[in-house]
């Protein structure tokens, strides 16, 4: 994978080189500041938010979720490739995710956490948000179970824990190399408490590898569970356009591609910038490319399962909503999906474009840009016509809609710069023991 | 890694760095444990004391002696009456330990039967509102009433001298006897003052008539407002409801109108016309009913042949906006077909003794210094008189002129000395019906503030003695009703509401006056002018439910709109939405364009009633002010209208965007010879046995056919369940609050449809898909099959509302109620939660209402009766179209109705059961012409 020079030594220097030794740069810090002053952005609107209610926002009555469901797909949806590449992958003994799994399981850990704030945000009453726990409570009141939300809470959570457990059992190895190779006595001090005493002994890499199977294994599910659950918020709805049973496999083929095409937009950019070309190779853009085409392909088939069963029903709702998101007042959606998300990424059949870091970066971004306008279609759209004529109406964001989602973007793209330059995003150990095998062939 | 160095023990550090010298721990000599302890407690006991709030004073004091019959916690109910354009509507009026909070018809008072209208429950708020006038003012600076008297004794001395030259009235419609009788005594002391009469919503008809709605069985609306604001709208509309619903011989109602009216709403033939052309086709058919002419077309000559048909059980009634000529032509017709005496009784103007001259004579007077003193009592007439006589300009000149009123308006601030009046609840007075019943109105609070009634006013004027509200009026009932005991009679009258020993009503010639001019036809457009729906002549602007309530065929709100029929608008390329300019007899208004399909063609209608400069913090600078074209040869419109359009967008605050019903059908109609509607079966399968309900289980039946669409039931709601407004912002973001809605379609042909209203009210599924879905259990089902909301439990995630297929949930995205203003508070439901910012609400059934039902009941050891629990929206509704009901009782009149051939659930295919469900819209078109 890496040229044949690099030995342990070489890859643990370099690696932890980036961050221990790599001077601060101007593109690190303006990035950081930009991000920054979008995160602050989030603070005024989340700060407005609680001064004044969900109000701040476009919904209204026919519409009564927005942006803020809208945003948590997204989201969540994203954080799906983290753990698809260091989970499933690692069980399938695809070796090459060994160079991206560091960093896409962090940036599964930011969108989650990303995704997080939104369903709290939209409650009308975030600070009574703990009565979707099962707490002990004196009034023995418990969450109404058949609720999609409490399921959500469980799913969201568990997923979130799991991701950040595996994340960090991950991470102790190479905390241990950066303790021993920082020069700074408080850097080293930060870095051993991380790495929990780890001394690399055998006893040490046995349990580890265990404990890192058996996370994965159980994040493996979780892959499939989460976006699963989530689509159950629209699916066991009576709403026409959320009222279906194509929901689960199609949200989670729709998570892994959105969270493929975001590894791909930040990738692309840190392996020029850091140099990292030879460890994330074209290789891995390749493959990650083809992942990303065969699940646009599933998403594909959900959309047109969707429109086909719409006119086989012969059920008139379903029809008008399938009739409505193509020419109703918010076509522009359903076509920018289309677009985005089906015509575009069929380009990755050609090797070529799977290789050219300009025009993946490119499908990517779209890639991106046509999965937040499905959930928009799925979520607004369905809503703003639903049974009664007499109820219809319009949903326009506001600018604290907007304000709160590009906050959130600074907030994951400030965890994100934090990151890369306070951890090493390519697992060092693991790369070690890839030389190793590598040498051994 | 580095080697571990050897621990260097502390002994060899010197003893200065040592922060622990020996003796460190000891306490200091001057600073004694004992001491310490002293401190400590002082500092904490300081620290305590800054801890604590001033508690606000205020003294709670048990009743030294209880009131009759008040007990706290319990409401009780006095009958009051409301003067309403000079008619009286009977009250019942709700007290909650002193404060009047709801507002109901009295079942007792025929101008009511138990009924009420928009506006007798919008008074509640009006009664409340913290805009109301606190003070009298003169100039424009707070004076007192003390300050008044000093300024006007001199002057009424003066008046005597003169033998009141120079005085001048200027009254509104007036229902009660006292105040004749006092303006009578007026007029006698000061035998030069003048009265003059204005009434922009409630003019003067030119034809008074009362029609017998429970005797007729064919009518012909003339343009009139059968069941709008109105005289008798209350009992018109529950008669029609009634002959509408009657199995051998259903009523039918033909309506030829300028401008859709609630009347054209429920008519079975409808026709729009221009107002020119009305008056040729009223003449027209009293030709042809006469045998002079032939009927124009088929259409006339079958309505001809159906009124001519039920002779002496038809009526045709012209509308106040009409002409001399069309009222005359409805008489003729009358005559003709013997109607008169029997459905039909035209009878004086109320206020005829006292031959009241007009404005115009009135500003004439003005102009040429011949007033000195003018008193207007209650109106606006520098904002509601035609733009020609320049009122505000001739007002100036008058050196002493005072406002009486409710609110400090636009004519308040031009005046010399402005009044505050006091609210109908807060005053006493009397109100007489149409049919001559008269009633008491008796004050259900102390006024608010100082302010006057107009008979305390008067009396003040007239220099009598006694001065109070209560003397004046009983002893004005003690002259008119002398009696043996007239104690007695006065104590059943105030208790009943209604007096026992009614005088009815003298039936005499018509007076013939024309206020409302001919319209010449003119090339161009024609105007017409009425009074807005909810807020009449702008009287309302300031009450925010009525402002917030959705005009029954535009679902408008907050605003007015120039109303022109889809073909004219092409024609003109006029857009929906855009601004465009009226221009009529070389005055010119903006106003946004609305098309409308049913207005007639050529026409442009535009209410009245917007475009207030000083309403209040509510009403002020919303929508356009057409009176700035109204003329006074011509008060409701003519010919000679421009409209040009100025293409800029206008954003409308509507309620609902989609006027058909896209093939989906939520209204259901029927004709009498096929009256059941095609339903989804009752039992659709499921896996979980039906759940049994032991005690009552709740219904609601709407009719479809005796529904007017008023939304009366709205504002009851509102009024009853303390639902807030939420503003023209968030209704133009489709937030408003109302829990009944009253949706309104149009149906069949685009340039002449028909109107169908239906009120949307929870449907209380019993498969309810907004419970499945909420995360926190706030919405639920209680044991007698309601759909509940706990508004302490809901977090807000509005799930529910996405999954409700009817789309009644309301919430609160912002904090809507207004909890500081201090006159709100009093004036809440005592017996609903005030949601707060974050959760959602919606009906409840009025489960308030059924609770006090329940404990009754208990306490009596008996099951709750049927129609013993009645929801605020069936008991506001003027036609009896809301019918609630325990669907477990075989004999309840729900369960009845729920068994009629028109009975369907909305969206019942959706298998959510609903518990609210409705009877088809029974229409009864002549066969002759579909």
């Amino acid at each position: 994978m890496q040229s044949t020079a690099q030995t342990c030594e070489t890859v643990s220097d370099r690696l932890s080189g980036l961050v221990l030794k790599r001077p601060l740069g101007l593109a690190w810090v303006g990035g950081l500041a930009i991000a920054f002053t979008l995160l602050l952005l989030l603070n005024v609107a989340v700060g407005w938010l609680l001064m004044n209610g969900v109000g701040i926002w476009g919904i209204n009555q026919p519409v009564a979720w927005g942006f803020a469901i809208v945003n948590f797909v997204w989201w969540i949806g994203i954080g799906h490739a983290g753990t698809f590449i260091s989970a499933i992958l690692l069980l399938l003994h695809q070796h090459w995710r060994t160079s991206i799994n560091r960093f896409t399981e962090a940036m599964t850990l930011f969108a989650v956490a990303c995704a997080g704030i939104f369903p709290l945000l939209h409650l009308g009453r975030p600070w009574v948000f703990y009565f979707l726990v099962p707490y002990p409570d004196t009034m023995r009141l418990w969450p109404q179970w058949r609720s999609p939300l409490v399921w959500d809470v469980f799913a969201v959570s568990t997923y979130f824990t799991v991701s950040l457990v595996y994340w960090y059992i991950g991470l102790v190895p190479d905390l241990a190399t950066m303790r021993d190779r920082a020069k700074q006595r408080w850097i080293k001090i930060v870095y051993g408490i991380g790495a929990l005493g780890w001394r690399g002994s055998a006893k040490h890499w046995a349990r580890y590898e265990m404990a890192y199977l058996l996370l994965a294994g159980l994040a493996t599910p979780l892959v499939l569970s989460v976006h699963s659950v989530v689509s159950f918020d629209f699916a066991v709805a009576v709403l026409p356009g959320w009222h279906s049973t194509i929901f689960p496999p199609y949200f989670v083929a729709g998570a892994i591609f959105s969270g493929f095409a975001m590894v791909l937009t930040l990738l692309i950019p840190v392996r020029a910038a850091y140099g990292l070309k030879d460890i994330i190779t074209e290789r891995h853009l390749d493959l990650a490319a083809k992942v990303m085409l065969a699940t646009g392909l599933m998403v594909a088939l959900g959309y047109a399962s969707e429109h086909w069963m719409a006119w086989y029903s012969d059920e008139s709702n379903e029809e008008f909503v399938a009739l409505n998101r193509m020419f109703g007042p918010y076509w522009p959606v359903w076509w920018t999906t289309m677009t985005c998300n089906i015509l575009i990424p069929q380009a990755l059949w050609w090797r070529s474009v799977r290789i050219n870091p300009v025009l993946l970066f490119c499908i990517s971004i779209l890639v991106n840009v046509g999965m937040w306008a499905e959930r928009y279609m799925i979520v607004v759209v369905s809503l703003h016509r639903d049974f009664l004529p007499s109820s219809w109406g319009k949903f326009h964001g506001t600018i604290w809609d907007w304000s709160t989602f590009i906050g959130t973007i600074g907030l994951f793209f400030t965890l994100l710069f934090l990151f890369v330059r306070l951890l090493p995003m390519i697992p060092i150990a693991e790369m070690r023991k890839q030389t190793v095998e590598d040498e051994a062939k | 890694m580095n080697t571990p160095q050897p621990h260097t023990p502390a002994a060899v550090q010197p003893r200065e760095e040592d922060e622990f010298a020996p003796g460190a721990a000891e306490w200091p000599e001057d600073f004694s444990r004992r001491r310490f302890l002293q401190i400590m407690a002082a500092s904490l006991a300081l620290a305590g004391g800054g801890a604590c709030t001033r508690l606000p004073h205020g003294e709670i004091l048990p009743y030294l002696r209880q009131p009759e019959s008040l007990v706290p916690g319990k409401p009780l109910y006095f009958a009051t009456s409301m003067n309403f354009g000079g008619t009286a509507q009977g009250l019942l009026v709700r007290s909650n330990e002193g404060r009047p909070t709801k507002i109901e018809g009295n079942p007792d008072h025929p101008g009511s039967l138990g009924r009420s209208s928009v506006h007798a429950q919008a008074e509640l708020l009006s009664l409340y509102d913290p805009a109301r006038s606190h003070t009298p003012m003169k100039l424009g600076h707070p004076e007192t009433w003390e300050g008044w008297l000093g300024e006007a004794l001199p002057r009424i001395a003066h008046w005597k001298e003169r033998e009141g030259a120079g005085v001048r009235l200027l009254i509104q419609r007036i229902g009660s006897p006292t105040m004749r009788a006092q303006l009578a005594q007026f007029l006698a002391k000061y035998p030069k003052a003048r009265l003059h009469f204005h009434d922009a919503a409630f003019p003067e008809s030119p034809m008074p008539a009362r029609v017998h709605h429970d005797r007729v069985q064919v009518v012909l609306s003339l343009d009139a407002e059968l069941f709008g604001h109105g005289a008798a709208h209350l009992s018109a509309a529950l008669a029609f409801a009634k002959s509408r619903l009657s199995e051998e011989q259903p009523g039918r109602l033909y309506a030829v109108e300028c401008t859709p009216t609630l009347t054209g709403a429920m008519a079975d033939h409808r026709r729009t016309l221009a107002p020119s052309a009305l008056v040729k086709y009223a003449q027209a058919l009293a030709d042809a009913v006469a045998g002079r002419a032939q009927p124009s077309d088929e259409w006339s000559a079958a309505l001809i042949r159906d009124l001519q048909k039920n002779p002496g059980r038809s009526v045709v009634v012209a509308g106040h906006f009409q002409p001399l000529s069309v009222h005359q032509a409805a008489r003729a017709l009358n005559e003709a077909l013997g109607n008169i005496g029997k459905t039909i009784d035209y009878t004086p103007a109320a206020a005829a003794e006292l031959a009241p001259a007009t404005l115009g004579e009135l500003v004439t007077a003005m102009n040429h210094g011949e007033v000195d003193s003018l008193l207007i009592l209650g109106g606006n007439p520098v904002y509601d008189t035609p733009a020609d006589l320049s009122f505000a300009a001739a007002l100036a000149k008058i050196p002493f002129s005072a406002h009486h009123g409710v609110y400090e308006n636009e004519t308040a601030q031009l005046c010399r000395w402005h009044l505050p009046e006091s609210h109908f609840l807060e005053a006493w007075s009397d109100a007489q019906t149409l049919d001559g019943a008269e009633s008491i109105g008796q004050p259900l609070i102390d006024p608010l503030y100082p302010s006057r009634s107009a008979h305390e006013l008067l009396a003040m004027l007239l220099e009598q003695v006694p001065t109070t509200g209560y003397e004046i009026i009983r002893a004005a009932w003690q002259k008119r009703h002398p009696a043996d005991d007239f104690e007695s009679f006065w104590r059943k009258t105030l208790h009943d509401g209604v007096a026992a020993n009614a005088a009815p009503a003298v039936p005499a010639a018509a007076r013939e006056s024309s206020p409302n001019a001919e319209t010449p036809a003119l090339a161009g457009l024609e105007l017409i002018l009425r009074p807005d729906a909810h807020i009449l002549d702008g009287r309302y602007a300031e009450n925010a439910w009525l402002q917030e309530l959705p005009k029954p065929f535009t679902q408008l709100t907050w605003e007015n709109a120039a109303l022109i029929s889809p073909q004219t608008a092409k024609a003109l390329r006029l857009e929906h939405g855009k601004l465009a300019e009226l221009r009529y007899r070389g005055r010119t208004l903006r106003a946004p364009v609305w098309i409308l399909p049913g207005q007639a063609e050529n026409c442009v209608t535009i209410h009245l009633g917007y475009g207030r400069s000083r309403a209040g913090t509510v009403g002020t600078g919303l929508g356009s002010n057409a009176f700035a074209l109204q003329t006074s040869d011509a008060l409701w419109g003519g010919g000679g209208l421009e409209v040009h359009s100025l293409g800029e967008r206008h954003t409308f605050a509507t309620t609902q965007s989609q006027q058909y019903m896209e093939g989906r059908d939520p209204v259901r109609l029927v004709t009498p010879g096929k009256t059941s509607v095609a339903t989804e079966s009752e039992s659709t399968p499921s896996l979980y046995p039906a759940w049994k309900y032991d005690g009552p289980a709740w219904g609601m039946v709407i009719d479809l056919s005796a529904c007017i669409g008023c939304s009366a039931c709205t504002i009851a709601c509102q009024a009853e369940n303390n639902i807030p407004v939420v503003g023209r912002e968030q209704v133009l973001r489709r937030r408003e609050m109302h829990w009944i809605r009253v949706d309104r379609y149009f149906d069949g042909d685009a340039a002449a449809p028909r109107f169908l209203h239906q009120p949307v009210p929870c449907m209380h599924c019993e498969n309810a898909p907004c419970e499945l879905v909420c995360p926190v259990g706030a919405t639920v089902h209680d044991h007698e099959g309601l759909n509940v909301m706990v508004y302490n439990r809901c977090v807000g995630t509005r799930y529910c509302s996405n999954n409700c297929p009817y789309k009644v949930r309301r919430f609160n995205f912002l904090k809507y109620n207004d909890t500081d203003s201090p006159t709100l508070k009093l004036m809440r439901n005592p017996n609903v939660t005030v949601r707060m910012r974050g959760v959602m609400e919606k009906c409840t059934y009025c489960l308030q209402r059924i609770s006090a039902a329940r404990i009754t009941a208990e306490k009596e050891q008996r099951p709750i009766r049927d129609g013993e629990v009645v929801p605020a929206c069936a008991q506001a509704c003027p036609a009896d179209a809301i019918i609630f009901g325990d669907i477990n009782d075989k004999a309840s009149r729900v369960t009845a109705l729920r068994k009629s051939p028109r009975h369907y659930s909305l969206l019942d295919d959706l298998n959510t059961r609903p518990r609210t469900t409705y009877l088809a819209r029974l229409r009864n078109p002549n066969p002759e012409i579909g």
